[in-house]
C-alpha cells in the first residue's frame, strides 16, 4: 500500500465528495434520458422525478423522431456522423504523418520566409483586389500561391533572422487553438462563397466542412501523436533502413501499427470535437449537411417547450459520444494518456 | 537523433498545406478585411476605411461590455473548475472506493455536445416546471428566475460551464498527479509532516507547472464561449450574457457587416493574446521557483 493512500475519516470525506459530484455530473442526463419518456401532460404538469413511480413512460417521443413525422432528422445524424467520422481520420492519418516527420527528420524555417508569406498573401490580396480589381476569390487564390510560392523559394536562401527549428514548428501548429475560431470561421465563410460565385461550391458540402475540422483538429492531433511516436523504440526502425526498406514502407508498415494505441486515443478525441462541434457547422452549412449540433441548437426556438421531442433528439447526440467516454475511459486504465498529457 | 531524406517533405506538408489554407490564409484575409468597409446587406462597395473599424469598435460600449461577460464567465468558472477539479483528482489519485466506476463516470460531460447540454440546462433552469426551483421550494429557498435576471443567467452559465469541463481538468491533473514520484512522500511521512503540510509543501508546487498549462487552456478555450450561451440565453436578456463571439456571430451573420466583424474578432484576438502573455508573465517567477 502506498503511503499516499487515504486512511480513517478522511476517506470517507474523499467518497462522500466523490458520490457528490458524481450525483451532480448525471443528474442532467438522467433528467433528459426520462423527459424523453414523458408524456406531454407529465413535462407541463411540473417535474416528475421517477419513471413508473410518478409518471408511465413512453416511447412516443423516440418513435415520432425516428419516424420523421416532426422533420428530417436522419439526414443530419448522417451528415454528422460521415463529416466527424472522415475527418477525424484524416486528421489522425495526416497528423501522425507531419508527427512523425517533426520527430524523426529535422526542419530548418526561416522566420523571415514566414513574415515574407505574410506581407505576400496579405499585400497580394489587398492588390489584386482594388489596383487589379479581380474579384475577392481569384485575388485570395493568387496572393495564397504566390506568398507560398515565394516564401517556399526564400527558405533557400541565407537569409538573416532567426532560424525556427522542429519545436517551433510544432508550437505553430498547436498555437493554432490560441485564436478564436470565430475569426477564422466568418473568414472561410466568406472565402468558401466566393468561391461558389466561381462555380466552386464549398459551403453546404462534404468537402467544405471536412476540411475546415481536419484543419482545426490537426493542431491537438500533431501536438498528441508527437509524443506517441517520440516514445517508440528508435530500433525496429533503423533495423528495417539497413534492409534498404523505403521510407514510406518503415511508417505505414512499422511504425503506424506500433503507435496504435496512441492513435485509436487521438481519434478518440478528435471525435468527440468534430461530432459536437457547432460553430463552424453554423457558419458552413445551412441545409443538406447541417449537422446535429445546429439542428439541436434549432429545436429551442422550432418547438417551444416541448421538451420530451427536444430530449429525444439531444440524447440522439449524447448516446454516441457516451459510448465514447467508456472507450475513453478503457483506454486511460490502460495508461494510456497518462504520458500524453505532459 | 535526426535523419535526412527529401521525403521527409511529403511527410509534413500535407497537414502543414491544410493548415495554412483553412487556417491561416483566412487569418490574413480577415485581417485585411477588418481595414475595409464592407458590408453584404445592403451592398456597399467596399472602401479602405484604415483604423476607423477599430476605434469604432473600441468606443462601442457594447464591445466592452461583452469583454467584460466573456472575461467573468471565463475567470469564475475555470477557477471553480480547477479547485473542484484538483479536490477529485486528489481523491481519485489516493484510490478511493469505486475508483474506477468515477474515472469514467466523470469524463461523460466533456463528451456531450455543448448545445445538448445548454438545452438539458434550460429544462432543468425552468422556473415553472424544471426541478430545480420545484427543490427549492420543497427545501424552504425562494424560486428563482434562472435564465431571464441578468445575474442569474450569468451563474447558470457559469455553472453549466463548470458541469462540462471540470472533467477535463480532473483528466489532466490525475495524470499530473500519478506521475508524482512516492519517495518525496514517504520521507515528508518519516517527518511526521501532516496531510495538509504535505499537499502546500509538495503536491501543489509540484503539481504548479501541469496546473499553469491547465489554467490556460482552461481560460483560452472559455473565452470562445459561444453555443452554451447561443442556446440556453441567446445573449440575454437584453445582452446582458452576450459573449464576444456571439456578438461577432450577430454582426456578421445577422447584419453582414463584414469589415466591422472581422477587425472584432481582431480585436477578440488581441484580447486574448494580451490575457495570456499578463499570464505568463505572471507565472514564470512561480514556474521557475519550483522547477
Amino acid at each position: 500500500m502506498s503511503v499516499r493512500d487515504l486512511h480513517g475519516p478522511r476517506r470517507w470525506v474523499a467518497f462522500a465528495l466523490c458520490c457528490a459530484w458524481f450525483a451532480f455530473t448525471i443528474f442532467p442526463l438522467y433528467w433528459v434520458a426520462i423527459t424523453s419518456l414523458k408524456t406531454p401532460p407529465d413535462v407541463v404538469g411540473g417535474p416528475t422525478y421517477l419513471p413508473f413511480v410518478d409518471f408511465e413512460p413512453t416511447l412516443k417521443a423516440w418513435r415520432e423522431l425516428l419516424s420523421g413525422i416532426r422533420g428530417e432528422f436522419y439526414s443530419n445524424f448522417w451528415s454528422s456522423a460521415i463529416v466527424a467520422v472522415s475527418s477525424s481520420v484524416f486528421a489522425t492519418l495526416l497528423g501522425a504523418m507531419a508527427a512523425y516527420a517533426l520527430v524523426r527528420f529535422s526542419f530548418r524555417v526561416k522566420l523571415l520566409s514566414g513574415v515574407l508569406f505574410f506581407a505576400v498573401a496579405m499585400g497580394g490580396f489587398l492588390a489584386g483586389r482594388y489596383w487589379l480589381g479581380l474579384p475577392p476569390a481569384t485575388a485570395s487564390i493568387l496572393a495564397f500561391c504566390a506568398a507560398l510560392a515565394l516564401s517556399v523559394i526564400a527558405n533557400r536562401f541565407p537569409l538573416p533572422g532567426k532560424v525556427m527549428n522542429n519545436d517551433d514548428i510544432v508550437f505553430w501548429f498547436v498555437s493554432q487553438r490560441l485564436f478564436p475560431p470565430i475569426v477564422v470561421a466568418f473568414a472561410l465563410f466568406l472565402l468558401y462563397s466566393e468561391m461558389g460565385k466561381m462555380g466552386f461550391k464549398l459551403t453546404d458540402t462534404y468537402l467544405g466542412l471536412t476540411l475546415a475540422y481536419i484543419a482545426f483538429s490537426l493542431p491537438i492531433v500533431v501536438w498528441l501523436m508527437r509524443d506517441f511516436i517520440a516514445a517508440l523504440p528508435l530500433e525496429v526502425e533503423e533495423a528495417a533502413m539497413v534492409d534498404n526498406v523505403p521510407q514510406w514502407r518503415i511508417f505505414f508498415g512499422i511504425v503506424l501499427p506500433m503507435t496504435r494505441p496512441g492513435l485509436i486515443a487521438t481519434f478518440v478525441i478528435t471525435l468527440a470535437f468534430t461530432w459536437n462541434e457547432f460553430l463552424f457547422a453554423l457558419f458552413l452549412t445551412n441545409s443538406e449537411w447541417q449537422t446535429l449540433p445546429v439542428l439541436i441548437a434549432g429545436q429551442n426556438s422550432q418547438r417551444g417547450d416541448e421538451w420530451w421531442a427536444i430530449s429525444a433528439a439531444a440524447l440522439v447526440a449524447i448516446i454516441p459520444m457516451v459510448i465514447v467516454a467508456g472507450l475513453l475511459g478503457r483506454l486511460m486504465r490502460s495508461g494510456l494518456l497518462s504520458g500524453a498529457v505532459k | 537523433m535526426t535523419r535526412d531524406d527529401p521525403i521527409k517533405h511529403l511527410f509534413l506538408w500535407p497537414a502543414f498545406l491544410v493548415v495554412l489554407a483553412i487556417a491561416i490564409f483566412p487569418l490574413i484575409f480577415s485581417l485585411a478585411n477588418s481595414f475595409m468597409s464592407l458590408r453584404l446587406v445592403p451592398p456597399m462597395p467596399a472602401r479602405f476605411v484604415g483604423l476607423d473599424n477599430y476605434t469604432d469598435l473600441l468606443s462601442n460600449p457594447r464591445f466592452w461590455q461583452t469583454v467584460k461577460t466573456t472575461s467573468i464567465i471565463a475567470f469564475t468558472s475555470v477557477a471553480l473548475q480547477f479547485v473542484i477539479g484538483f479536490g477529485i483528482a486528489l481523491a481519485l489519485a489516493k484510490r478511493v472506493k469505486g475508483v474506477e466506476f468515477f474515472r469514467v463516470s466523470f469524463l461523460m460531460p466533456m463528451l456531450v455536445a455543448p448545445v445538448a447540454v445548454a438545452l438539458v440546462a434550460r429544462q432543468i433552469f425552468n422556473p415553472t416546471m424544471g426541478p430545480l426551483n420545484q427543490m427549492a421550494t420543497f427545501f424552504g429557498f425562494p424560486n428563482l428566475p434562472y435564465l431571464t435576471d441578468a445575474h442569474w443567467a450569468l451563474g447558470s452559465l457559469i455553472a453549466v460551464e463548470i458541469w462540462q469541463w471540470t472533467p477535463f481538468v480532473i483528466l489532466l491533473l490525475l495524470a499530473g498527479l500519478q506521475g508524482l514520484p512516492d519517495d518525496v512522500y514517504e520521507a515528508a511521512e518519516l517527518e511526521n509532516a501532516s496531510g495538509w503540510q504535505q499537499f502546500w509543501g509538495i503536491t501543489f508546487p509540484m503539481m504548479l507547472p501541469i496546473s499553469a498549462a491547465v489554467i490556460f487552456i482552461r481560460i483560452v478555450e472559455s473565452f470562445k464561449i459561444i453555443d452554451t450561451v447561443f442556446v440556453m440565453t441567446g445573449g440575454g436578456p437584453g445582452v446582458a450574457t452576450e459573449t464576444l463571439t456571439l456578438f461577432a456571430y450577430q454582426e456578421g451573420f445577422k447584419k453582414f457587416n463584414l469589415g466591422y466583424t472581422s477587425a472584432l474578432s481582431f480585436l477578440f484576438l488581441a484580447v486574448v493574446l494580451i490575457l495570456s502573455l499578463v499570464y505568463l508573465a505572471l507565472l514564470k517567477p512561480y514556474l521557475e521557483k519550483y522547477k
